[in-house]
């Protein structure tokens, strides 16, 4: 991605210096003339040095800025097209499919919805995803696999993202003691009681009642004036229901790191290395195109590519960030 | 068994091992003196006989050569185990000449006048029927040469003319009624040759004519799993001998059948030489050949393998004259291994680790599986690190571990000291020149040293690894060890280069290596300096960071050779050399049969077109060097001998009662239930105590454990520190090779100790505040929290909140349980992230743009 946004900023200077021949051949363009009435004159070193820093900077601003414009808008609306993709998918195993086994646990593929979440109070459904890595709650909440499936007897935990890729669970917090939403998975609807919102310090809840369901609902919040984009620390939301249904035994008895609270996934440092690579072929690509069409030519049928090879790369990069901002 | 089960309680109070020898003996400074103590009742035996060779003159008249008065003892008899070696000694038999360098099997017929020493089936008891009587016919031999004489001239026929000898033995064939026909054994019966053939019978009842090799039992076949055990041992010019003789089980030779309930004997045949009848006129062949009296001189030996004379070798120890001067030492099996698994049906409860209880576990476990009242004991022999990650794990109840581990769970565990024993330097070498075994071997940390790291080159092959040029060969060429142990030949072997090792992490290794590196000089060697004789250790493997528990094989080198076959198998050549094995009864086992498991031999496959690499052959006797790591019970059980290592310079410390007792006195226990470390740097002040000793410790867990569980341990180690303290090889007795731990005297700490932690066990209720060990219903606590797993705490996440909130859910019922706070995570790389890239965003912005209108302004002024 870096290199690809340096482009624009460096295309002026290659024109004019380093391609005399591509300059002549379209000689007639109107903006090359008034630039040849100021003598050529070879660039001194601060010329180079400040076109380089130019350059830098440009780069930096781009990539921090679409990193930043993909996390806050563009990120949800991939979240809201999964959501929807989600959607249909649960509808359909929850529906009985004979080609497909609807979720029940205890093992669930990771990345398979597992359960509709709706909770009126804060204008929340979501469609929740089996696991709880940085990958996952891109899509949506991640259900951490190594508890039973929401609604089921004992506690579940859920993980939600709070302030990018369509911050499901933003509004959390604001839920209060009594609220009640609903749980729709593979084996019925169960409605739960929220028991409070909690954060560091504050008690746990009581242990779970036997025949209980518990769901405990985690993201992340931040405080102060920069509070919506500065989620640094991890609140819980806990929630019983009375009616629960059977948990299937034999979930795993541990998650990996990745998939525990506010941890991040290294194992997408290869794939981002295979992106990375992916942009800076592109790159060359435009460079050696460019010596044989025209700009704007290169630039329509290039500039999908880029933005392509950027989305996927930034998404890429949220795998490498906690799972719960 | 005899005994029955009813009176195995009776058994367990006393039967004892009067013992000599087999067992490490002390060299250098220290007096020798076995691990083990005599008993109220003495195990083993000790018979004397007079035994005289006559000959009948042709006038009638009896002329009586020299009586010898012999007396041969045995230190244990009761109670053996498979492949364990007793010590057996005599005086005063006729000095035996033409020694053969291997005494075993066929090898050792062309002796004269040695011991023949061999086992077989039955008592020699005249009120027994016969089957249950001991007979030649019951006795084992691996060879149809040592128990049969076929086809032999009449020169070769002395039998014949053996004045105890029934008149049908003097046939000119004889031995079996009806003989076999022409069809079966047609080798036998061909006149005019004399033929006389001592058939084996089995133990399910199975004759064998043993008229040829395809006549013998199965486990007699050529090349069968085990050699052969027994001997034509040799007596001293002053009258004395002594061997270690290996029993055989019906595990390993099933034909034979000695067990638990078919009793057997030991039976020694001093031969005095065939005592010769009246003989004809004018003097047979087969009189004169009855009445030879050896060509060898007493002492010498008969390294060519000539023939001898006939009537003082050991191949006619079955002829009348001989056998009526027959030991025979009655023996008795304890319970083979799988005992509990056949006659207990219950399941058992599996306690995992140390391979240093292995001896006593095999005596330990009938004592629990054969009464109804106890549990099923067994012992599962993994690695220290796996017994105790499945008893952290909840697989097993609780593990046997030689040292301190780290705590992975929340569960506080407690250490309760189960047996003192250890490992050693185990050896077999012979002396040179026929000389007999070397019995006092002495090592130091620089020597174990140069073994492991493999700085010796082991043969030509080696020669060519960097940095090693001016190394010995082996350890038999270098100087340091031929100061320290002097007379032994220097003819190098590869397996000198060697020690034979665990492949696997070990407590074991953990103390060897350990005390390497409080030898001052070991360490300087390790560090690259020569030691004085400019050898140097391997640079793979110089500056390794010491102790540890798992011993790395570090080299690479590659030997480059003519040699098509290791051209066309390139190989490590040093890790070959080494081959370290998972456990330490292989090792014994490999020493027991002198087969090192160097992994060198290089040959052709015709079969396949293939060459290959394998283990080289057995070592031949008189030329045995072997070193290995063992155990002290498998060091005693199998009668291997223990090197003496070094302690203070100039001190050499071999396992014994006393050693042990002077290294567990060093142990300092660092809190209530932990272990007692015993520091090697204390041990070497000390001087008197054997680096090796070592504390095998029960470990459970104190807290949630199930209570069933937790009283099976508890039973376990109170019984295992009392009764199971008590010498002896019979069930539920502690075998030799172990320091008892008693109630006084050195070991009274443990003793405690061990009482404390049986008592926290059986309560689990170390004070506990922890709540996230709610019982795991596999409805309750959703989380992967209650296997104890402590958080790794990633910088980004610290991680146990999550854990804790929601495990925090034992099924108890909602009545204000006191609930531990949530605890904070948090990560500053999820809050500072989005405003860091806005501010960076715009600063680029901001500063791309600046730059970019004071660019013209630069160029303009320039």
């Amino acid at each position: 991605m870096t290199t690809t946004v340096s482009k624009p900023a460096e295309t002026p200077r290659r024109t004019r210096g380093t391609k005399p021949r591509a300059a002549q051949q379209r000689a007639p363009r109107p903006r090359a003339t008034p630039k040849r009435t100021v003598p050529p004159r070879p660039p001194t070193q601060a010329d180079n040095a400040a076109a380089v820093l130019s350059s830098a900077f440009t780069m930096v601003a781009i990539v921090c800025l679409w990193m930043t414009a993909q996390l806050l808008f563009l990120g949800s609306v991939s979240q809201h097209r999964a959501q929807d993709l989600l959607y249909d998918e649960l509808r359909y195993v929850l529906a009985g499919p004979p080609d497909k086994s609807p979720p029940l646990g205890p093992i669930v593929p990771v990345g398979d919805p597992v359960a509709l979440l709706t909770i009126p109070e804060i204008g929340l459904e979501q469609v929740v995803v089996e696991g709880t890595a940085s990958g996952d709650t891109l899509v949506g909440p991640g259900h951490r696999r190594d508890t039973p499936l929401p609604g089921q007897v004992g506690t579940s935990v859920v993980y939600g993202r709070s302030a990018t890729y369509g911050a499901p669970f933003a509004d959390l917090p604001d839920l209060q003691a009594g609220d009640t939403f609903q749980v729709t998975g593979a084996q019925g609807r169960t409605t739960f009681t929220v028991i409070g919102v909690r954060r560091a310090g504050d008690p746990l809840p009581q242990p779970v009642a036997e025949g209980d369901a518990r769901l405990t609902m985690v993201t992340s919040e931040g405080g102060g004036r920069l509070g919506a984009i500065t989620p640094d620390s991890v609140v819980y939301v806990d929630a019983d229901a009375k009616k629960a249904f059977p948990a299937p035994p034999g979930r795993p008895t541990a998650v990996p790191q990745s998939e525990k609270a506010m941890a991040a996934d290294p194992g997408a440092l290869p794939l981002l290395a295979l992106c990375l690579a992916g942009l800076l072929a592109l790159t060359l690509g435009v460079v050696a195109a460019r010596q044989r069409w025209s700009t704007v030519l290169v630039w329509v049928i290039a500039s999908p590519l880029v933005i392509a090879l950027s989305w996927a790369s930034t998404d890429v990069v949220m795998r490498l960030l906690p799972n719960l901002i | 068994m005899r005994r029955g089960i009813g009176a195995v309680g009776a058994l367990l109070v006393v039967l004892a091992g009067l013992t000599v020898g087999t067992v490490p003996q002390q060299a250098g400074a220290s007096p020798a003196e076995p691990v083990h103590r005599a008993a109220a009742k003495k195990d083993g035996f000790t018979e004397t006989k007079t035994l005289t060779r006559q000959f009948v003159q042709p006038d009638g008249s009896t002329y009586s050569f020299p009586s010898h008065t012999v007396t041969v003892t045995a230190d244990q008899t009761e109670n053996l185990r498979g492949r364990q070696r007793i010590h057996i000694t005599w005086k005063g038999a006729q000095p035996s000449g033409g020694r053969a360098s291997n005494p075993y099997g066929e090898n050792g017929l062309n002796q004269e006048y040695p011991v023949v020493i061999m086992q077989c089936r039955g008592t020699d008891d005249p009120s027994l029927p016969v089957a249950k009587q001991l007979r030649p016919q019951t006795c084992w031999t691996a060879s149809v040469a040592q128990r049969s004489q076929i086809t032999r001239s009449e020169s070769e026929a002395a039998w014949t003319a053996d004045l105890d000898a029934a008149p049908e033995d003097k046939e000119r064939v004889s031995g079996v009624d009806p003989f076999p026909t022409a069809e079966e054994c047609p080798t036998a019966d061909i006149a005019p040759y004399y033929t006389r053939l001592t058939p084996f019978v089995a133990a399910n009842g199975t004759t064998y004519p043993a008229c040829d090799a395809d006549h013998m039992p199965p486990e007699a076949a050529v090349g069968a799993a085990f050699p052969p055990s027994e001997l034509a041992a040799f007596t001293d010019t002053d009258g004395t001998g002594s061997v270690q003789f290996e029993v055989r089980s019906d595990v390993e030779n099933e034909s034979l059948g000695c067990n638990t309930k078919t009793a057997c004997s030991i039976v020694v045949i001093p031969i005095a030489g065939l005592s010769c009848d009246r003989p004809a006129d004018p003097m047979s062949r087969a009189d004169q050949a009855c009445r030879k009296g050896g060509r060898f001189t007493p002492g010498s030996s008969n390294f060519a393998n000539d023939g001898v004379d006939q009537a003082v070798s050991p191949a006619l120890w079955w002829s009348a004259s001989n056998w009526k001067n027959r030991f025979s030492i009655p023996i008795t099996f304890g319970l083979p291994p799988d005992a509990c698994d056949v006659l207990d049906p219950r399941a058992p409860t599996g306690f995992y680790g140390s391979e240093l209880l292995a001896q006593a576990a095999l005596q330990w476990s009938p004592a629990y599986c054969l009464r109804k009242d106890r549990f099923k004991f067994q012992l599962n022999q993994i690695s220290d690190e796996a017994g105790w990650n499945n008893m952290e794990a909840g697989i097993g109840v609780a593990a046997e571990v030689s040292s301190e581990h780290d705590r992975r769970g929340t569960d506080p565990v407690g250490y309760a000291p189960t047996a003192v024993t250890g490992f050693s330097i185990g050896y077999q070498i012979d002396k040179p020149d026929n000389a007999g075994e070397f019995t006092n071997l002495r090592l130091n940390a620089r020597l174990i040293l140069k073994l492991l790291s493999q700085s010796y080159v082991g043969s030509d092959l080696g020669r060519g690894h960097p940095g090693m040029v001016h190394n010995p060969v082996a350890i038999m060429n270098d100087p340091e060890f031929v100061a320290l142990n002097p007379g032994l030949s220097e003819i190098s072997q590869e397996v000198g280069a060697t020690v034979l090792s665990l492949s696997n992490s070990s407590d074991v290794i953990q103390q060897l290596t350990d005390y390497i590196t409080q030898d001052r000089d070991a360490v300087d060697f390790l560090h690259g300096k020569k030691d004085p004789w400019g050898m140097v250790i391997n640079p793979e493997y110089e500056n390794l960071d010491l102790p540890v528990a798992l011993w790395p094989l570090l080299d690479s080198y590659i030997p480059e050779t003519e040699s098509d076959c290791r051209q066309k198998n390139p190989s490590v050549y040093f890790n070959d050399l080494a081959a370290p094995v998972t456990t330490m009864r292989k090792i014994a086992e490999a020493l027991l049969d002198a087969w090192p498991n160097v992994q060198t031999r290089c040959d052709f496959d015709p079969s396949t077109g293939l060459y290959k690499l394998g283990r080289i052959d057995r070592q031949s006797f008189g030329s045995r060097f072997m070193l290995g790591i063992v155990s002290l019970g498998d060091a005693a059980r199998y009668g291997l001998r223990s090197a003496a290592l070094e302690t203070k310079p100039g001190r050499y410390v071999a396992p014994n009662d006393r050693s042990l007792g002077a290294a567990v006195a060093l142990g300092r226990q660092s809190a209530k239930y932990q272990p007692f470390a015993i520091d090697q740097a204390d041990l070497r002040k000390a001087g008197n105590a054997y680096p090796g000793a070592m504390i095998v410790y029960t470990a459970a867990r104190l807290q949630n454990l199930p209570q069933e569980d937790a009283d099976k341990v508890a039973d376990f180690i109170r019984i295992a520190t009392t009764e199971g303290q008590r010498r002896g090889s019979g069930n539920g007795e502690l075998p030799e090779g172990f320091l008892p731990i008693e109630k006084k005297g050195v070991t009274a700490e443990l003793y405690d100790s061990a009482q404390d932690v049986a008592d926290a066990i059986e309560a689990q209720q170390e004070p506990k505040s922890h709540p996230t060990d709610g019982p795991s219903d596999d409805t309750g606590s959703g989380d992967g929290v209650d296997s104890p797993v402590t958080p790794i705490d990633p910088p980004a996440d610290p991680e146990p909140s999550t854990g804790q909130d929601p495990s925090a859910t034992p099924s108890v019922p909602p009545a204000a349980t006191p609930m531990p706070a949530t605890e904070p995570v948090g990560s500053t790389l999820a809050g500072g992230l989005l405003p860091m890239l806005i501010l960076l965003g715009a600063i680029g912005c901001v500063v791309a743009t600046a730059l970019r209108l004071t660019l013209p302004v630069l160029r303009r002024r320039g």
